[in-house]
């Protein structure tokens, strides 16, 4: 593991947090988008497993992810303060796929977080998507929303109403592929949400790229622990095959 | 350092192996092998395996649980396509062989036997179909007859990797009369999570860590004094200091495991400081 230093740690809306560490120039020359990282937030062996997470953004000298407390590690890491030390390891996993032509991104809740590097515009060779679809319960859980509208077009959808339509990003999504084409469809969220998006991929013949997740122990390969079930039988690696996946190429029900 | 042991004609120069499982097949890249003495591969069957569906992990205090199924290509896919790939990462190779009845292991040891490999290591913590699905390690009857099976068939170095759960010394006694070379003590410990309440669901597997090591260095400690064969110790390897406390307590050299899944530049790390202490104690003198 790299060891880094906590910069900032604080919570942005109830439950969800942004994390800022220190890291080497160099090693950060060599993340891409849609890559992650996994970070291990106590120094004793409980709880054991570092935690995956998208790198949220890049800055000189340090990277951001975005996290919502959710069990045992987050909730540690919650409690990290600037000057203390963690231990992580990246970037992991394979990159967005390149997309040549229009594509939207879609998130839902924090899942907007894997989305802030790539419209960042930091690596050329990754397009800039054409705009970001975003939803979640109430105007309050739609974090960075200032960050994004800064970088590209943004549409918002909220369960309550409180802002943007009263509906979810599959509502906004059906919304826009009514008016308008697209070559691609790059999804981040809950999995109600991708697999709704999937469906309207299908319907409508637009490719819907996922991005998935799931309990990791290794994150590198090595033990076949983050199976994720090919349409076409048996499984893939979340981690080295993905965490980004073709709609088609998965097997639907681990959405369910 | 001056680390040297010998087991039959296998030679170690130091006294980490990667346990099976823990790195693949050698798909990705895997820092520190110089560090390492020998490869023992993920299970291989005579016919390929899916392995579970999800969820497949479940993280205890200290501890993972897994539940893989014993996903890999089968033997000849591994002969043919991954063998080669895996000797060129440069430590000797082991194979961990899977196998439901005793036919199965002897195809695998004969399969073996010619192949450029440095051994085998037995997993007998699987259900024997042939007697009804219960586990080779629940008998030491049908351990000692496995075991001689295989030994007419293979002439490299043959490990047994016990179960915990198991009369461990009555087992440990089986494979030495059979003609093994060496123990692996020992698997990972049957374990279960409750995955949700509501459906219920739960995750039948194994627990592995540092949630172990205690129990295990137990075990290495009682059968080290019971047999003569030489334990490789495999049980919740994090630290050089683990790796010492293994060898002080009967073991003759040390699997590393899920500290590769937590750190992959672990190895060197746990190497360092084994070194160290190893050195310090005058152990090599």
């Amino acid at each position: 593991m790299y060891k880094a230093r906590v910069l900032e740690n604080g919570e942005l809306t109830s439950s969800i947090y942004s994390l800022v560490l220190s890291a080497e120039d160099s090693l950060l020359a060599n993340f891409l988008p849609g890559q992650f990282v996994k970070i291990k937030v106590s120094s004793g062996y409980d709880p054991l497993l570092p935690r995956p997470f998208t790198v949220h953004a890049i800055y000189d000298s340090a990277f951001e992810i975005l996290y919502q407390v959710v069990g045992r590690g987050t909730k540690a890491m919650s409690r990290l303060k600037p000057g203390d030390e963690v231990e992580f390891f990246g970037p992991l996993g394979k990159p967005f796929p390149r997309i040549e032509g229009s594509y939207l991104v879609s998130a839902g809740g924090v899942g907007v977080a894997g989305f802030g590097y790539l419209c960042q515009g930091l690596k050329p060779e990754f397009s800039l998507p054409a705009k970001l679809l975003y939803g979640a319960r109430t105007s309050a859980q739609l974090v960075k929303l200032d960050f994004f509208s800064t970088l590209l077009p943004v549409e918002v959808a909220t369960d309550d109403g409180s802002l943007g339509l009263k509906g979810t990003v599959a509502d906004l999504l059906l919304a826009e592929l009514n008016k308008q084409s697209y070559q691609a469809i790059l999804a981040c969220g809950p999995k109600p949400m991708l697999k709704a998006l999937a469906e309207l991929g299908r319907t409508y013949g637009v490719k819907i790229f996922l991005v998935l997740e799931t309990l990791l122990a290794c994150g590198t390969g090595y033990c076949l622990g983050c199976a994720v079930p090919s349409r076409r039988g048996g499984y893939f690696k979340l981690c080295v095959d993905g965490p980004t996946f073709d709609a088609e190429e998965i097997d639907l029900e681990f959405l369910r | 350092m001056n680390f040297y042991v010998k087991i039959g004609d296998f030679e170690l120069r130091s006294p980490l192996l990667l346990a099976s499982g823990t790195w693949g097949l050698g798909e990705k890249e895997i820092s520190g092998l110089e560090y390492i003495s020998a490869l023992i591969t993920k299970g291989v069957s005579k016919d390929p395996m899916p392995g579970n569906p999800p969820p497949r992990l479940a993280e205890a205090p200290c501890g993972l649980i897994n539940s893989i199924g014993l996903e890999n290509p089968g033997v000849e896919t591994f002969l043919k396509e991954y063998l080669p790939r895996i000797k060129k990462l440069g430590p000797k190779v082991i194979v961990n062989l899977h196998g439901e009845s005793i036919e199965d292991f002897c195809y695998l040891a004969e399969r073996f036997e010619n192949a450029d490999v440095s051994g085998i290591e037995l997993n007998i913590s699987c259900p024997n179909v042939r007697k009804g699905g219960i586990h080779f390690s629940e008998s030491a009857k049908d351990v000692f007859e496995l075991v001689n099976e295989v030994r007419k068939r293979f002439s490299k170095l043959l490990i047994v990797k016990l179960s915990p759960r198991s009369n461990v010394f009555d087992i440990a006694f089986a494979c030495e009369e059979a003609g093994a070379d060496a123990l692996t003590v020992a698997n990972t410990y049957p374990a279960l999570a409750v995955v949700s309440l509501k459906p219920f669901k739960v995750l039948l597997g194994g627990l592995s860590g540092p949630a172990i090591k205690p129990l295990t260095l137990r075990l290495v400690y009682e059968l080290s004094q019971k047999v003569k064969l030489p334990i490789i110790a495999s049980g919740g390897v994090m630290t050089g200091r683990d790796v010492v406390e293994y060898l002080a307590c009967g073991a003759t050299a040390v699997q590393v495991g899920t500290a590769l899944l937590i750190d992959p530049l672990g190895i060197k790390k746990i190497y360092k400081e084994f070194e160290e202490l190893y050195q310090e104690l005058e152990w090599g003198s």
